[in-house]
C-alpha cells in the first residue's frame, strides 16, 4: 500500500505557503532541540541564548546584520536568475569577482594611486558600479554560452565558480600580493570602508546597501515591465515568445544582474567585514545565499526574512558555544533541518499521509 | 436497472467558484452518455471526480448501487472506471504494448518483463472491439486518432466498465472522429459504459444513446438523443436560443495586406513543413485555410508571426518586408496571433488572467518602465465582461480557467490589440455553441472593420460559415483556392485529401 496520497485540494496560495513555512521552522526547532538534551542541556534556555544574543542584544544583533547583508544580496541574485528560468549557480564566483573588483577600485584611492583623496560619497557609487560590472560580465559570459551556444548553464556556473577562486588566488599571490607573507591583498584604506551603522555596533552600511538593493529587486522584478518579461520567461518560454519577450535576452540580462548582485555581496564583505582581499574568503556564502532564496520562496521579502533569520542562528550559535559550552554544529544541524522541513513542508501541501478510514469528502483541508 | 455508475449530489467547491452543484448523474451499463455543457459548467470536474482525481465536498459515488470508496484513481481503476485525458499520457518513444502495460505490477522487479503475453492480448482486444492498432508500433510514428485507440487499449487492458472521454475529438479529423465513435458503439455493444464530453452537437446525436446537460454547475436536463434534437439540446445548455450560421454581408476585398510568397518552413522533426507556399490575405476579408492537422498549418502561423524562421520566401504587410521581424516587430507593426495551445503557447498557467490579458502587449502598459497593473486590471475586467468569461475574476490564475474561457481571453486580448491582420488558429476549438456563436460575431465584426483575417481551422463547418475565400492545405502546399460561394463540402473534402479536387484536371491556383 502507498504511504502518501495526492491531496485532492492542493493547499496553495500565499497565506498556506507562510504557513506551511513557519510550521516547519517550529517543527526543525522542535526536533533539534532534542539535540541538546545529550548534553544536559534545557533546549529552552538553549534557544533563549542562541536568539536572544543575535537578535535581543546590540552586540549581537550587528554581527547578525553584518551577516545577513551578503546573503539578502545574494539570494536576491538568486532570485532574479532563477524566476527568469536561468539555474545559475555561480554565485560563489561572481562573491570573489566582485570583491577582487572592489579591492582593486578601494587600492587606487591610497596615497600616491590615481583616485587618492577620493570622498566617500563618490567613492562608494564607484565600487558599486566596478563589481556590479565585474560580477555581471562574470555571470553574463555564462548567459551568453546559454543564448547563443545552448550550454547548461547550471554545468558552466559551477566551473566558473572555481575559474573565479583560482582567479583571485592568481590575484593575492601576483599582482595584488601584500608585501610580505600571506596570500592576501594590502589592507585597504581606511576611507574606503563602509561606515558602522551605529558607534560600537558591528553592523555596517552594508546592510543599507542589501536593502535597498531588495527594493530594486522587488520593484524590478514584481512592478516593471521588464520584470514581468522575465517572470514570464521563467514560467513559460513559448508563451513568453508568443508574447514578443525576447527570451535570450531577458535571460541574459537576469544572468547579468544575478551575478552583480552576487558581487555587490563580496563588496560588501571586503570593504565591510576584511578590508583586505584574502584568498578563499568567500568560504561558501554563494550557497547559502541561494538556500536563504529558497527559504524565502524566491521572493525579495523572504529574501531578507530568510537571510536575516539563518544569520541570526549562525552568529548565535558561535554566542552559544562560548557561553553555553555547547557545540555550534547543533545549530548547523537545524539549519539543515529547517531547510529540509520546509521542502517536506511543499511536499505535503499537496500531498497527504493515506489513512485507512479517511475520506475524500473531507480532501479539503489545508496544512 | 441499476445504473452502472451513479453519482449522487456531488459538490465541488474551487476557492470562489461552485464547480459542482449537487450533480446527480447516472450511466448505464451498453450506453454511450454525453455530456454537454458550456464552457466552465463543470463537467470536466465532475468526471475528474468520478476518476478520483478531485476530492468532492459532498456527495457520493455508486457502483452498480453499493457506494464505492473513492479517495484516489487507484480505487477508482479498481472500479473499473477508466479515462481518458485530452492531452494523452503515452511514452512517445514506447511500443502500443508497452505503453499498455505500463505502470501495471508484473510479477517480481527482478523478472524480465514479459510482452509477448499482453501483446497478444492486446492484438486479440484490438480485434475485438475493431480498434486496428499494431501492439508493436511505436507511440511516436501512429497518427493522433491511433494513439488515442491506444488509450483506449489502455483502459480495456486494466478491465474498465466505464470510459470517460474528455473531448475525445477535438483533435481528430473528421474521419478520425466518425471511426472514435463507431469504436465506441462497439464498446457500448459489448456492455461498457461510455461517457463522453464533446461540444459538438452532431456528435452526440449521431453517436450518443443519452445526453445530460450542465450549466454553471447543476445538471438541467438528461434526455434521450432519439427524443431530442440539436437545437433543443443548445437551448437547455446556452438557455436561449442559439442559432449557429453565421450572417456574412457581401462585401468587396479591399487590397491585399499580408502577402506571403513562396514560403518554405522547416518542422521541429526538420523535416519540410512549407514548401513554397503562397497567400494573399485582403482587407476585410476572412480567408479561410482548410486542412486536416498536421499539414502545416502551425507552422505557417508560427512563420507569420516570427516565431520559427523561414528558409525561404517572404512575408509582407503591405509593403514592409517582415521576414526577418522579430516576434515583438510584428506586434507592433499589426500582426495578431491567437495559437492552437492555449495552454502552452498562449498564456502562463501560474499568472492571473490580467497578467494574461496584457502578455504581448505589455509595453503599452509600462509607465516609466513600470507596469500599470490597475490598467491591466480594468482592460481584463473588460474583456471578461465583453466575451463573458468565467469566473469573472481578474486575479484568478489561468490556469485554472476552463479551455474554452481561456480561449476567449487569448482571442479578446488578439482583438483588443487593434490588428491589420489578424491570424487565428482552431478558434473554436473546445468551445461550446454559445461561446462558438460569440467568436465568430466578433470575426465577423473585425472583418466589417476591415481586418484582415487568415482563419486556420480544421472544421469545415467554420470554414464555410465564416470565409470569403477559401484555400486548402495538404502537406505544406496549398491544393488550391476558391470563393466561398463556388466552395462545396465534397470538393474541399478532396483537397485536404491532397488531391487538386477538379475532376477535370484543371486547378484553380
Ligand atoms: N483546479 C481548479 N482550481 C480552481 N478552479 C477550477 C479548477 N478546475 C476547474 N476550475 C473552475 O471550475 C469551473 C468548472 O471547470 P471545468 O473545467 O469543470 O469546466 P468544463 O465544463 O469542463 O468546461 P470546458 O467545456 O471549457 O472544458 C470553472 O469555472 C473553472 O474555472
Ligand atoms: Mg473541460
Amino acid at each position: 500500500m502507498r504511504i502518501f496520497e495526492r491531496r485532492a485540494a492542493p493547499a496553495e496560495g500565499a497565506a498556506a505557503a507562510a504557513l506551511s513555512t513557519a510550521l516547519a521552522i517550529l517543527a526543525a526547532l522542535a526536533v533539534g532541540g532534542l539535540l541538546f538534551l545529550p548534553f544536559g542541556a534545557d533546549p529552552f534556555s538553549a534557544y533563549a541564548a542562541l536568539f536572544g544574543e543575535s537578535f535581543l542584544t546590540w552586540r549581537g544583533f550587528g554581527f547578525t546584520l553584518l551577516k545577513a547583508a551578503p546573503l539578502i544580496l545574494i539570494g536576491l541574485g538568486t532570485v532574479v536568475a532563477w524566476r527568469t528560468g536561468f539555474g545559475f549557480l555561480g554565485f560563489e564566483g561572481c562573491v570573489m569577482i566582485g570583491a577582487a573588483a572592489a579591492t582593486w577600485v578601494a587600492l587606487m584611492v591610497r596615497e600616491g594611486q590615481i583616485l587618492a583623496g577620493l570622498p566617500f560619497a563618490a567613492f562608494l557609487p564607484l565600487a558599486i558600479l566596478a563589481s556590479l560590472i565585474a560580477g555581471g560580465i562574470w555571470s553574463g559570459i555564462v548567459g551568453l554560452f546559454k543564448s547563443r551556444f545552448g550550454g547548461n548553464e547550471v554545468i558552466t556556473s559551477l566551473m566558473m565558480n572555481y575559474v573565479a577562486l583560482l582567479l583571485v588566488q592568481y590575484l593575492v599571490s601576483g599582482p595584488l600580493r601584500e608585501p610580505g607573507g600571506l596570500p592576501q591583498s594590502p589592507r585597504l584604506p581606511r576611507e574606503t570602508w563602509l561606515p558602522q551603522l551605529f558607534d560600537g555596533m558591528r553592523a555596517n552600511a552594508g546592510i543599507l546597501i542589501a536593502l535597498a538593493a531588495a527594493l530594486v529587486v522587488w520593484a524590478l522584478l514584481l512592478r516593471s515591465r521588464i520584470g514581468y518579461e522575465m517572470v514570464v520567461t521563467g514560467l513559460n518560454p513559448k508563451a513568453a515568445r508568443f508574447g514578443g519577450v525576447e527570451v535570450g535576452r531577458r535571460q541574459f540580462m537576469a544572468a547579468c544582474l544575478a551575478g552583480g548582485l552576487a558581487a555587490m555581496a563580496g563588496m560588501v564583505e571586503v570593504l565591510g567585514l576584511h578590508h583586505r582581499l584574502i584568498d578563499g574568503m568567500s568560504g561558501g556564502v554563494g550557497f547559502v545565499g541561494m538556500v536563504a532564496a529558497l527559504l524565502g520562496k524566491l521572493h525579495p521579502l523572504g529574501v531578507v526574512i530568510a537571510s536575516t533569520l539563518y544569520a541570526g542562528m549562525t552568529v548565535g550559535a558561535d554566542a552559544m558555544q562560548r557561553q553555553a559550552g555547547l557545540p555550534s554544529s547543533i545549530v548547523f544541524m537545524i539549519q539543515s533541518l529547517i531547510v529540509l522541513f520546509i521542502l517536506a513542508g511543499e511536499f505535503f501541501r499537496r500531498y497527504r499521509l493515506r489513512l485507512p478510514g479517511r475520506r475524500t469528502a473531507s480532501a479539503g483541508e489545508g496544512v | 436497472m441499476t445504473p452502472f455508475l451513479s453519482a449522487r449530489g456531488i459538490v465541488k467547491r474551487f476557492p470562489g467558484v461552485l464547480a459542482n452543484d449537487h450533480v446527480d448523474f447516472d450511466v448505464n451499463a451498453g450506453e454511450i452518455h454525453a455530456l454537454l455543457g458550456e464552457n466552465g459548467a463543470g463537467k470536466s470536474t465532475l468526471m475528474q471526480i468520478v476518476y478520483g482525481l478531485y476530492g468532492r465536498d459532498a456527495g457520493e459515488i455508486l457502483i452498480e448501487g453499493r457506494p464505492l470508496d473513492l479517495r484516489s484513481t487507484r480505487d477508482a481503476i479498481a472500479a473499473g472506471i477508466g479515462m481518458i485525458h485530452q492531452e494523452f499520457m503515452l511514452v512517445r518513444r514506447f511500443s502500443a504494448t508497452e505503453n499498455v502495460v505500463l505502470g501495471l505490477k508484473a510479477g517480481g522487479a527482478l523478472k524480465p518483463l514479459d510482452l509477448e503475453g499482453p501483446a497478444r492480448e492486446i492484438a486479440e482486444l484490438s480485434r475485438r472491439y475493431g480498434l486496428q492498432v499494431d501492439p508493436a508500433a511505436r507511440i511516436e510514428h501512429l497518427p493522433v486518432g491511433t494513439q488515442q485507440r491506444v488509450e483506449i487499449l489502455k483502459l480495456l487492458y486494466r478491465k474498465a466498465k466505464l470510459l470517460i472521454l474528455d473531448e475525445p475529438t477535438a483533435v481528430l479529423t473528421p474521419g478520425e472522429a466518425e471511426a472514435l465513435l463507431k469504436v465506441l458503439r462497439t464498446l457500448a455493444d459489448q456492455g461498457h459504459a461510455v461517457v463522453i464530453v464533446t461540444h459538438k452537437l452532431h456528435e452526440i446525436m449521431a453517436a450518443a444513446d443519452r445526453v445530460t446537460i450542465m450549466r454553471d454547475g447543476r445538471v438541467v436536463g438528461s434526455v434521450k438523443t432519439a427524443e431530442s434534437s440539436e437545437a433543443e439540446l443548445a437551448r437547455l445548455m446556452v438557455g436561449r436560443e442559439v442559432a449557429l450560421t453565421a450572417r456574412r454581408s457581401t462585401r468587396p476585398a479591399g487590397p491585399s495586406v499580408l502577402r506571403v510568397e513562396g514560403l518554405t518552413v522547416m518542422s521541429d522533426q526538420g523535416r519540410s513543413a512549407l514548401e513554397g507556399l503562397s497567400l494573399d490575405l485582403r482587407e476585410g476579408e476572412i480567408l479561410g485555410l482548410a486542412g486536416v492537422d498536421g499539414n502545416g498549418q502551425s507552422e505557417l502561423a508560427q512563420a507569420l508571426t516570427g516565431l520559427r524562421t523561414a528558409s525561404g520566401g517572404r512575408v509582407l504587410l503591405g509593403e514592409r518586408d517582415l521576414t526577418r521581424a522579430s516576434p515583438a516587430e510584428r506586434r507592433s507593426a499589426g500582426v495578431a496571433y491567437v495559437p492552437a495551445d492555449r495552454r502552452h503557447v498562449g498564456s502562463v498557467g501560474a499568472l492571473s488572467i490580467a497578467e494574461n490579458a496584457i502578455l504581448g502587449d505589455q509595453r503599452a502598459y509600462a509607465r516609466f518602465g513600470l507596469l500599470d497593473r490597475k490598467r491591466g486590471r480594468s482592460f481584463a475586467a473588460g474583456l471578461m465582461e465583453r466575451f463573458d468569461i468565467r469566473p469573472r475574476k481578474p486575479d484568478y490564475p489561468a490556469g485554472k480557467l476552463s479551455g474554452g474561457n481561456l480561449q476567449k481571453v487569448q482571442l479578446g486580448r488578439a482583438i483588443a490589440s487593434d490588428p491589420r491582420a489578424l491570424i487565428v488558429e482552431q478558434p473554436t476549438r473546445g468551445l461550446d455553441v454559445g461561446a462558438i456563436e460569440a467568436v465568430w460575431a466578433e470575426l465577423l465584426r473585425l472583418r466589417e472593420a476591415g481586418k484582415a483575417i487568415l482563419l486556420i481551422s480544421a472544421e469545415l463547418e467554420e470554414i464555410l460559415n465564416l470565409s470569403d475565400r477559401i484555400a486548402v492545405i495538404y502537406e505544406g502546399r496549398i491544393m488550391g483556392e476558391l470563393p466561398a460561394a463556388q466552395a462545396d463540402l465534397r470538393r474541399i473534402g478532396l483537397m485536404m485529401a491532397g488531391s487538386h479536387g477538379e475532376e477535370d484536371g484543371h486547378a484553380d491556383l
